[in-house]
């Protein structure tokens, strides 16, 4: 299986502390990877330096995807002055050919003309989950994708991320929620 | 082609970011000749000196939020994960920025150019040298501003004041040459080619700086 994420002895220090050391894992197509810990431990750190926007202390890690890495953090990437429409014009994903399917399924259907400002946190999040569940990327990181949304919206995640995984997509994604994915686990409490 | 849209979209709805300063200037070049005697024939050469330091001011302001917004909400840190030049995206920013608040000011001071020294020949002619000029002025706030991203945006601005010092001399031997009757074709030359290194090196100096405050 072709691996898509390879991470070697990370280590990452802040301020003289130290978030984690000498990390190694490979994440290959079709498979996905939970970063566990509590707070403070450096999970969005982690996802950051997949990312390419942190680099750590010492160790390498390296991308092999080939498009665009789809990316929901914990900031939404939304305009909140523009209608719902507005940003998914945006996000170029007003004509994506499955957009009116998650649009129902996620209940914004009706919420076209609004202003983001106007949505509930929940709603702004399932909004900016768009840009996941319209992706066309190989690789697919989520820092904390379950805050804010409900039951029933996590269950689409989860049904999505499946499917994704089907499709040799690599998934990577933080969370405190369990989620109804098969994933091998980096607990960075235990590091 | 689509960045260029995204942008304008953006600030097209963001009314008060390009509505603002457009307003701003209006209100300096209409006070100014209302603080001196009407008459004057000195009013001419005042009238320059005030055009300039009024645009300087107005693109100072128009680019206070220009990266801000885009840090705040997580779209730079979305751009930066593109495969996409960074710089390109930012550089087409700026543009938009002067399509929307640079040229109307352009346009609106040349007509003052035209009412105040009601020479038809001297507002058309300051026109070239207004629209580079903010241009310029756009590009060099905007670095101020990617520099103090996260501190305010007037100590960044501040910073770069300096750097556009010498561009106000210059723009003070043009109004000269144009009193006089010189040619001032090689003064805009000169802006111009400021101007074409700036656009290569301002974008990609502020890519640098974004992605630093990203880390």
């Amino acid at each position: 299986m072709k691996t898509i994420v390879k991470a070697t002895n990370l280590s990452y220090k802040i301020n003289e502390k130290k978030l984690f050391q000498n990390i190694s894992f490979d994440v290959d197509a079709g498979s996905a990877l939970h970063i566990k810990g509590g707070n403070g431990t450096g999970k969005t750190t982690l996802l950051r330096m997949i990312l390419g926007i942190s680099k750590p202390t010492r160790g390498s890690i390296e991308s092999f995807a080939y498009k665009d890495v789809c990316f929901t953090g914990h900031k939404n990437a939304l305009k909140q002055y523009l209608t719902v429409e507005d940003n998914l014009i945006l996000l170029s994903l007003n004509t994506h050919i499955n957009l009116d399917k998650y649009l129902t399924d996620l209940d914004l259907h009706n919420s076209l003309d609004v202003t983001v400002a106007n949505l509930s946190f929940g709603q702004q999040k399932k909004l900016a989950l768009l840009r996941v569940f319209l992706n066309d990327s190989d690789l697919i990181i989520l820092d904390e994708p379950c805050v804010g949304l409900d039951s029933n919206s996590q269950q689409i995640l989860c049904f999505f991320i499946n499917e994704e995984l089907k499709k040799d997509k690599c998934i990577i994604f933080s969370s405190h929620i369990q989620l109804d994915i098969e994933a091998n686990i980096l607990n960075l409490d235990k590091l | 082609m689509k960045i260029f849209y995204f942008e304008f979209l953006k600030l097209r709805k963001k009314s008060r970011g390009w509505i603002g300063p457009i307003l701003v200037f209006v209100l300096i070049m209409t006070a100014f000749p209302l603080t001196v005697e009407f008459l004057n024939e000195d009013l001419d050469q005042a009238f320059f000196s005030v055009l300039w330091i009024a645009l300087m001011l107005v693109m100072m302001l128009a680019t206070e939020d220009i990266f801000l917004e885009d840090y705040n909400d997580g779209s730079l840190e979305q751009l930066a994960l593109k495969n996409q030049s960074l710089a390109l995206i930012l550089g087409t920013k700026i543009f938009i920025y002067w399509m929307l608040i640079g040229v109307p000011i352009s346009i609106i001071g040349s007509f003052y150019g035209f009412g105040i020294t009601r020479s038809f020949d001297l507002g058309l002619n300051i026109l070239p040298i207004l629209l580079v000029t903010s241009y310029i002025f756009l590009n060099v706030f905007s670095f101020g501003n990617a520099l103090s991203l996260t501190k305010g945006s007037v100590l960044g601005t501040l910073i770069t004041m300096p750097l556009v010092l010498p561009l106000l001399v210059v723009l003070g031997k043009v109004v000269i040459s144009i009193n006089i009757g010189l040619n001032y074709f090689g003064f805009l030359v000169l802006l111009l080619g400021i101007l074409s290194i700036i656009i290569v090196v301002i974008p990609l100096i502020i890519s640098f700086i974004i992605r630093a405050h990203l880390e």
